[in-house]
């Protein structure tokens, strides 16, 4: 067999693998991570054992401050003033669900606990803007890749935490980039694999993971629960219309008043 | 389930054993000494980011009655774990089940009611097991 025949042979052989093993791979229909999604807990609390992010060390004596307090029964508080967690800490420190909805060029979710939380990821091909308003969550684009979702995001606000807890965290600071992997490990078990560089707290881009349950033998859903509801209760005008008023809130029991 | 039951539960969820790193903002609230009380629901706040009830604590001998103020998990937690916005009403009188706060204001975080049928209403973060 001369070369130009073992290399044809080749080639065919070549393009034959190619095509039995990555170009299904790459046609695969993704997964279907639509869905009511709620998070695993407990794995939230061996993450933040575990894997601290990378501060800068000007940064270490603020988090070490933030750990006394929370062991003195001080606990800082990173959600406040009813603002969502934002990115990444959404994804990283939430106790609450979130939907997720899967709609032509576009995966939304939703999350509970405030009545504007959700992430607008763009499947359609565009890029950031060269300028993108902030956020708390941020412009997030993503793309398959295989079964695994892709999502690139940028333009979230400077006082989004990194928070490690609900007691413990950094607010980025300014140009922070997230990119998650997101990807199914069983059929219901959802992993979000995140990389957060941030410029101005972090020496090097910190890596972590999050986990999520379906719950395919229950219809949960996501509930609203205004959080600025927590400041009003049910009430009269002088014409007697339905209203919410102010509610007096005493000097201790809620998380305005633990400060 | 017993109370001491569920507050060893509540604890293993906690992680107790590492209560002294940073976890959650529950560490206003003392898990190593709960308390019950009698009281009266006065008014129920429905929101986010944690629901509190405030409730008249039965006056008892040498005590006059006070106002509590117990805090308490999500909206979305206590929905998924069978609670409706109607299930603790003003007026209900009930047993508390609490971590008291550490400063001693009256207050703490509410882990398990006990009705005068005996009904006991607890949550989980975690929906069971079974429903996966």
């Amino acid at each position: 067999m001369n070369n130009a025949v073992k290399q044809t042979l080749l080639a065919s052989c070549a393009a034959t693998l190619v095509g039995l093993f990555l170009l299904p791979a790459a046609m695969a229909k993704p997964p279907d991570l639509s869905g009511v999604w709620i998070p695993d807990v407990k794995d939230q609390y061996r993450q933040e054992e575990t894997n601290m992010p990378p501060w800068q060390p000007s940064k270490l004596p603020q988090i070490e401050h933030m750990i006394a307090e929370q062991d003195a029964g001080r606990p800082f508080l990173v959600l406040d003033y009813c603002l969502p967690h934002g990115m990444p800490s959404w994804m990283l420190i939430s106790h609450n669900a979130f939907e997720l909805l899967v709609t032509p060029g576009r995966i939304t979710m939703l999350g509970e606990v405030d009545g504007n939380r959700s992430r607008r990821i763009y499947m359609d091909g565009r890029k950031h803007p060269d300028d993108p308003d902030l956020t708390m969550h941020g412009h997030s684009i993503g793309h398959w890749e295989g079964a695994t979702l892709v999502v690139d995001t940028v333009g979230v606000f400077p006082q989004a935490y990194i928070a490690v807890s609900e007691a413990v965290g950094i607010p980025n600071n300014g140009d922070m980039h997230i990119v998650e992997r997101i990807h199914l490990t069983k059929p219901d078990v959802l992993q979000d694999d995140l990389e957060i560089t941030a410029p101005n707290v972090l020496t090097a881009p910190w890596k972590t993971s999050r986990i999520f349950h379906r719950y395919p033998k229950r219809h949960y859903e996501i509930t609203e629960g205004e959080c600025v509801q927590e400041d009003l209760l049910p009430g009269k005008d002088a014409f007697g219309n339905d209203i919410f008023i102010p509610n007096p809130q005493g000097a201790y029991g809620t998380v305005h008043t633990l400060k | 389930m017993s109370f001491k039951i569920a507050a060893f539960s509540f604890l293993l969820f906690f992680g107790a054993g590492n209560l002294a790193h940073a976890h959650h903002s529950n560490s206003a609230y003392d898990l190593d000494h709960l308390q019950t009380m009698g009281g009266t629901v006065k008014s129920v706040n429905w929101s986010n980011p944690h629901i509190t009830f405030t409730v008249e604590r039965d006056a008892k001998a040498g005590e006059a009655a006070s106002i509590w103020v117990f805090e308490v998990s999500s909206p979305g937690v206590l929905t998924r774990s069978g609670w409706t916005k109607r299930t603790l009403q003003p007026g209900d009188h009930a047993v508390f089940s609490y971590a008291p706060l550490r400063n001693n204001n009256p207050g703490g975080y509410l882990l398990r009611v006990t009705l005068p049928n005996g009904q006991e209403l607890s949550y989980s973060l975690t929906p069971p097991e079974a429903d996966k």
